[in-house]
This record gives structure tokens, sequence and C-alpha cells, in this order.
């Protein structure tokens, strides 16, 4: 437990006193296994994500289970840690991490893997697994990133492959059972990969490598382990778990709203995205759930805003219904509607009457690309007309700020697609004025650029990156084509989309890295206040990695990537055959239209995707 | 919202909106909760507490809501007040019955009861501030009294309009000093009030100071245990 002292000599002490309304308290002795679970980032981040609210739910449903909460401590309580030799605690009941049974960690972006590490460390527990006996908890990750976890392998116990509110607490139950019967950690783990659908054991997998640096074959230890791990769904969502209750931050977090999860999934199919073929098959929750879990979610946290979450609201079959049921109590208490990201195709004046939006005068949308033909190549589908109608509506009811998102460095991009973001941007300049009743003031248009970077499980995972030269040449270019002065240009950090890259796509060599980045001190990467390019590139350096290999490398089609043991439902001759649609230019019709035959299917659902193949 | 409760509208509205007073607790772990995170948690334990609550009829209705003394981080009461606003006519007990269940232990109400007096009237507030130590290192009661009862005093006190030296003593009204087995004892009556609160933290530095205690790693805690009007009445 952290000492009043401690907690008044840092900054916002709020982080790590607890107290929360909404926490579960468990005593020790009246549990068989305890877990800590991890969001390895800041106190206001980690509050905010909504997979924490549904596994800590899911886990301490069981009474056999006690999950409590852990989070990085931000760095000036890190130092004092340090200084004083105090191990990380968790929330609730402040024991120690390092006496807990499991340590589950949510891997939500690459550039927290530094501090996943710095959380072992400040723990007492050893960074690799194959260091760390009987008496230290068993690691597992999962979250998206843990699709390749290669480069954290050597750190993690096991990962969980896909959704975890079935496979979390069947892991716990299968450990609980054997070690009641006295088994090791080992033969657990071995259990586990044998048994549990979903459960990847990285130690069980021998990885040979080529001459020229790329993976010979990745094979099994022993014949019982499956050469494939086929990621886990929840098969039904309007039955499965759903927690009632949040625990309620009283410190200010990202999102600091009810997050309510239509659907999971997505039936667009954007060659980029890898949640977009990750998360496949698509499956709803009913309006009737969904109204339901919402107004018990209002009744017992209080908050004013309900977020509708999903990959693509605009794509829910029931929207109309669902939005309706909400407004029914929502506008009396006061309670406004927010959505996270809206479509250009699908648009409407009656969805924007119905969301918070109207507070505010801006609105995002996110074309990705500059123009026709590389939407095309993204399979982005849709169109400039799409955009320009969708910022009319916007304009019309009084805006006059948009928000728009793109990407440089995507497959097969020239210099002209670059001008075309700036050129879109501009039609959305011309759009304001020739909208009749718009705003006053004159528009301000913002153009948002991220770095392309290429994932796994996408069809472009065999993609290169491009270098960062030529991405920093690529926004230079873009920042001179835009004079306009209602034209806001940003763009991240091309060098942090580099390193982002190299983690991505990564394979277990990478682990040298990281132990190297922790014991110079690395942590809070995916922070611009701590994220060192030049830092970077010296650890990659000093262990003798050449970062352009994983990230700058075409790779061939026949090669075995790192993540090949996963499978993630989706199959990689899907993959191939839209990586050569992309480059002939040709878009694939969304799921809802016709079946591409991505093969997700197999992996059932309620209500499959694709109606032909029911 | 619990299917026993009654529904809000079955209470009948009241010709004027009623302000109501809670008294409520602060202790434990939400000493670390400022004010501004408090104030904005509040409104969510309205909503969870389903009360008749009256809006603000401007352009972003919201609940009124005021509280009668921030308390600094770092610092326990067991005596905070804050006033809400309600347009049906439901009974204090049953206000007080829901706010309970709304929310934790160390964020508790005590009573809640319709206000008569006005917040402007709190003129002091008392405080039991207890620093462990060793009783070998603590420094004489009379020394302790001495420090805090001598003007000028002088110390740097952070307000709204920036940091300023001012002499505190003025601002402590009475200390009584204390030891036992845990270590000292500070009972203070100090200076509250809009513009003219005195944090009893800037007490403990002083001691910190000017008498070498406590030292930077000792354990010490702050509790406000009463409120009072000008003429040292107790504030409900």
């Amino acid at each position: 437990m952290f000492s009043s002292s401690l907690l008044k000599s840092v900054s916002k002490p709020g982080r790590y006193a607890g107290g929360e309304f909404g926490q579960i308290l468990k005593k020790r002795e009246d549990v068989d296994a305890n877990f800590a679970f991890c969001f390895p980032d800041s106190y206001e981040i980690g509050m905010s994500n909504l997979g924490l609210r549904i596994l800590y739910g899911v886990l301490n449903k069981d009474p056999k289970i006690r999950c409590e909460r852990v989070f990085a401590p931000w760095t000036d309580m890190e130092d004092k840690m340090r200084e004083k030799g105090i191990l990380l605690c968790t929330q609730e009941s402040g024991e120690e991490v390092r006496s807990f049974d499991f340590l589950g960690f949510t891997l939500q972006y690459e550039m927290c893997y530094t501090n996943v590490l710095n959380v072992l460390e400040l723990s007492g527990i050893p960074l690799l697994a194959s260091e760390r006996g009987e008496e230290y908890p068993i690691v597992i990750g999962g979250g998206p990133c843990s699709y390749n976890a290669e480069p954290m392998a050597d750190f993690f116990d096991l990962f969980n492959i896909g959704e975890g509110e079935e496979m979390l607490p069947e892991i716990v139950n299968l450990r609980i059972k054997m070690k009641k019967k006295g088994a090791s950690k080992q033969e657990f783990l071995r259990e586990a990969a044998r048994t549990i659908e979903g459960v990847y054991v990285p130690s069980l997998y021998d990885v040979s490598y080529n001459e020229d640096g790329t993976v010979k074959a990745i094979e099994p230890k022993y014949p019982d382990v499956p050469r494939k791990v086929r990621k886990r769904i929840v098969k039904d969502l309007d039955t499965m778990f759903f927690p009632e209750q949040v625990v309620m931050p009283y410190i200010e977090c990202v999102q600091d709203r009810i997050a309510l999860e239509v659907f999971r999934g997505c039936i667009r199919g954007c060659r980029f995205c890898q949640a977009g073929m990750v998360c496949r098959p698509v499956r709803e929750k009913s309006p009737e759930t969904l109204l339901k879990q919402a107004k018990c979610l209002y009744d017992n946290t209080g908050y004013d805003e309900i977020s509708l979450t999903c990959l693509s609201i605009s794509d829910y079959t029931r929207l109309r219904e669902l939005t309706d049921g909400l407004i029914e109590w929502t506008d009396g208490k006061k309670v406004s509607l927010s959505l996270p990201s809206l479509r250009i195709d699908s648009f409407s004046k009656e969805l924007m009457d119905k969301v918070a939006s109207v507070r505010t005068s801006s609105i995002t949308f996110a074309p990705e690309a500059g123009t026709q033909r590389l939407r095309d190549v993204i399979n982005k589908n849709v169109t400039e007309e799409d955009l320009m109608r969708s910022a009319g509506i916007a304009f019309e009811t009084g805006k006059d700020t948009i928000k728009l998102y793109f990407m440089n460095g995507l497959p097969t991009e020239t210099l002209e697609d670059i001008e075309g973001i700036g050129l879109l941007a501009k039609a959305c300049v011309e759009k304001y004025y020739a909208t009749p009743g718009h705003g006053k003031r004159p528009p301000q248009i913002t153009i948002s650029v991220s770095s392309f970077v290429p994932k796994p499980f996408t069809p472009f995972q065999w993609e290169p990156q491009d270098t960062v030269a030529q991405l920093e040449e690529k926004n230079q270019y873009l920042k001179e084509k835009i004079t306009d002065r209602k034209i806001r240009y940003t763009h991240h950090d091309a060098r942090v989309s580099h390193i982002e890259a190299v983690l991505a796509l990564g394979d277990r060599r990478l682990s040298a890295a990281l132990i190297e980045a922790r014991r110079q001190g690395f942590r809070y990467d995916a922070w611009d206040e701590f994220f060192s390019y030049e830092k970077w590139m010296d650890v990659f350096a000093k262990c003798g990695i050449d970062t352009a290999f994983y990230a700058n490398r075409r790779k061939a089609e026949d090669e075995i990537l790192p993540w090949d043991t996963i499978d993630c439902g989706v199959t990689k001759e899907f993959l191939l055959r839209e990586k050569h649609k992309a480059y002939g230019e040709k878009t694939t019709p969304s799921c809802r239209e016709a079946c591409s035959g991505c093969g997700a299917n197999c992996l059932g659902g309620k209500d499959i995707c694709c109606a032909k193949t029911k | 919202m619990l299917c026993e409760d009654k529904m809000i509208e079955e209470y009948p509205l009241l010709p004027e909106p009623k302000t109501v007073r809670l008294k409520f607790c602060k202790t434990g772990a939400l000493q670390y909760i400022s004010h501004l995170d408090l104030q904005r948690n509040f409104g969510r334990i309205l909503a969870r507490a389903d009360l008749p609550l009256w809006y603000t009829q401007g352009f972003n209705p919201h609940p009124k809501l005021v509280f009668a003394l921030p308390l600094a981080i770092g610092c326990e009461s067991v005596c905070e007040l804050a006033d809400i606003r309600i347009n049906r006519d439901m009974p204090c007990d049953e206000i007080l019955r829901r706010m309970k269940k709304a929310t934790v232990r160390e964020l508790d109400f005590l009573s809640c009861y319709e206000a008569n007096r006005k917040f402007a009237e709190i003129t002091y507030a008392g405080y039991l501030v207890k620093i462990q130590s060793p009783m070998n290192m603590l420094p004489a009661e009379a020394d302790v009294e001495k420090l805090l009862t001598s003007s000028p005093l002088i110390m740097i006190r952070k307000t709204k309009s920036g940091e300023k030296e001012t002499d505190i003593v003025p601002m402590i009204k009475k200390v009584r000093v204390s030891k036992d087995e845990n270590g000292l004892c500070l009972r203070l009556l100090l200076s509250a009030g809009e513009g003219n609160t005195l944090n009893p933290e800037l007490v403990v530095s002083a001691l910190r100071q000017h008498l070498a205690f406590p030292g930077e790693e000792a354990e010490y805690s702050i509790m406000r245990e009463y409120l009072t009007d000008g003429s040292r009445k107790e504030f409900v």
C-alpha cells in the first residue's frame, strides 16, 4: 500500500488511491485465484478502456476469482518508488502485484511495450518468462497487439488470441484446478495450450530463421501443442457477459462516459485496417439488449454521456431503433449521445440531430486518402461526392469546423495522391461558401495526416512502410501545397510510426532490443514527451537489429511470417486476393452487399455477417 | 434505481424549487481527490441517486450545486456541506437514503436537511492534525504554541491572485497542542471563508520550517472536524 506521505508528494494522487464507486473488493482468503489486471499506461488512459471494464467484471463475477486493477505509475511516482524501494501495488487492496497468481496486460498499442516491462520491473517480477519460478504470477497478454506479440513473446507466459470474456475465466479456472492437484506452471501452460481455444503459449514453439533473416519455421515443441492457434470469439453478444457496474474514476479520464458496445467486427474491409480484419465476423447486439444495458449503466454510473462504440456505427442495421429508443429517456435526463466515427457515405442530418455533436461546432470524417484512385486501392469505398454531401449537411446545420483524417505512405501512393489531400480540404472550404445558410465565421478545415503502418493480418501485411525520410518529404510536400489559412495541417511524427511498424511486424529477436530499452529506462513511449527516436535507433543498433528489415522491406508472398501460428479466421488466401485487387485498383463490396469469402465465418457467430453462407 | 424505489414523478411538484443541504464526509482514499474532481463526480452521484433535481434554465442546463468550503487535497473531513436544489417534494430522509446508496463509505452522506443559513456565515474551520513521531523526536508543546501564536509568522500562501507572503498568525484563532504515544496532536481553529481560508497544510509547513518537525517522510493526517460562524458557534 502506498503511504499517505508518498501519495501527498506526487502529482494527481487520486490515480493511486483507489476507493472508487463501483470497485469490487474481495478478500484474498475468500478466493482461489488472484488476478491483477494491468493497463500499461497512466490511470487516466487505462480507466477509459472498455476491455478492462468488461474483463474486470467477468473475472470478479466468478466467486473463486478476485480481480484487481493496476496501472503504470506516472514518472514522478516511479522515481519515488525506485528511490524508496517500494513495489507496485494494485488499486483495490494495495497488495503487491507480485503476490498475485496472474498478471494480465492488455496490449492496445505497440508503444506501450516499454511500459509493460517497466511495470514488471516495478513489481519486482523478472522480465523473462523463462526466469520466473513458480512463486511469480503467470503473465498473460491480450488485446489487439497479441495478434503479433512475437517481440514480447519472451516476457509472457501466454497470450489470449481474440475475445477474452469466456477464455480468461477458463484459463484461471484451469489453473485453480491443476494447482490443487499440485501441477507446475509448465504443466498448466501446456494443458491450457492444448485444451483452451485461443490460448497461445509462445514458449511451446521453436522459431528458426533463414540466412536472409526471414523466418524459416515455427514448430510446436510437442505433438499435442496446436500448430495453429485459432482466435476465440463470443458467438452471441446478446447473451454475453455485460458489466452493469463501472468503476467510476474520480479524476478526469480520457473517456469519461458510458461506452455502449453496439457490435463487433466490420463489414467494410479497408485494406490497411487490422481491426476490420481480426474482429470479424460481424456480430450485433439487438436494440432491445442495448436499450436495457444503456439504462442500467446510466442508473449505476450517473454519467451524462453515452458513446455508441463500434468500428463503424452507421453500419449498424438497426441504428434508428437504437437512437430513437435512447432519445426517449436521455433528453429528459440531460444525457447526450456521441458517436465515435462516422462514415461519409451514410452521414445524415437525421443522425446528426440526435447526437451530442450539436453542442460542439466540429465534426470529423476520415476519407483516409486524397484521390479516388488511392481510396480504391485501400478499399475505403467512399467518394469525394460523399464527402461534399456530408460536409454540406454539417455546414447547413451551422457547423464551421471539419476535421479530416488521412494517411500517407499508403501502397502505390504518388505525390498526386498527397496533393489530393490538400485539394479535398480546399473543396470543403468552397463547399462551405456554396452552402446556403452557412455560418458567419470563415470555415476551419483541419487535415490530420498519420503515416501508414503495415499491420499483420491485413492485405497490406506484405507491404514495406515508406522510410522516415520519404514520409517526412511527403509531409513537407503537402505543407507547401497548403496556402489557404482556412486549412490547418497537422501530421503525426513519422519517426514514431517507424518504430511502431518495427514492433508491429517484428519477431522474437526484438526482445533483446526491448530488454535494452528497459535497461536504458524507456517508458511512456506512447507519449510524445518521452519518446526519443534517436534513443530507439541506438538501442536497435546496439542489438544488431536492422529496423528497415522489419519496417521497410517488401515481403514475399510465400514467406513465413512471424505471426503465422495465429489463425484469426480471415485466411491468407483472402488477404492475398485483396492485396492483388488493391494493385488493380479494384474495390471489394462490403459484406452486406456480397460475401468476399474472407474465411471468418468458420468462427461461427449468432448472425454470421453474410446471409449467403448461413 | 431499484424497483422498490418510488418513481420521482410520484412526489408532488413544488411551487418553488427548494434548497436542501447535505452533510458528508471525505476520508481515506477520497482525501486525494481534488475539489474540482469532487464537483464533477457529485453530479454523477446525484444522477445515480435519482433525485428530483431542479436544473438551471440556461443554454446548458445543469443541477444547482453549491459547496460550503473547498477542501484541500490530503485533508480529510467529517463536516463537508453542499446545497442542492430540488423541484419535487421528496422528504430529506429519502434523499439521504438515496444518496447513501449511490456513494462509497469514504464519501458518505451523514445528514440531509432544509438549509436556513448561508455559507457566507462560515468564518472558522476546526481541524485535528496528527503527526506520527517517536516521543523523543517531538518538539515541546510550548514551542509549538509559541510559534503559532507569535505574530508575525510569514508563510507563502497560494491564493486566487497568485502566491503571496502572509502572516498566518491572525488566521489561527485557536491552538491546542498535546502529545501521546503516537506523536503530536494539534487542534486548530483556522480562518475559513471566501478569500480568507488558511490551509492547515501551511501550519504543518511552518512547524517544519521553524522547528524542523515533522521530517519530510513523517506520516501525518489532517481532519476537518467542524465549521463555525463568526461567534464560533457550530455552523450547520
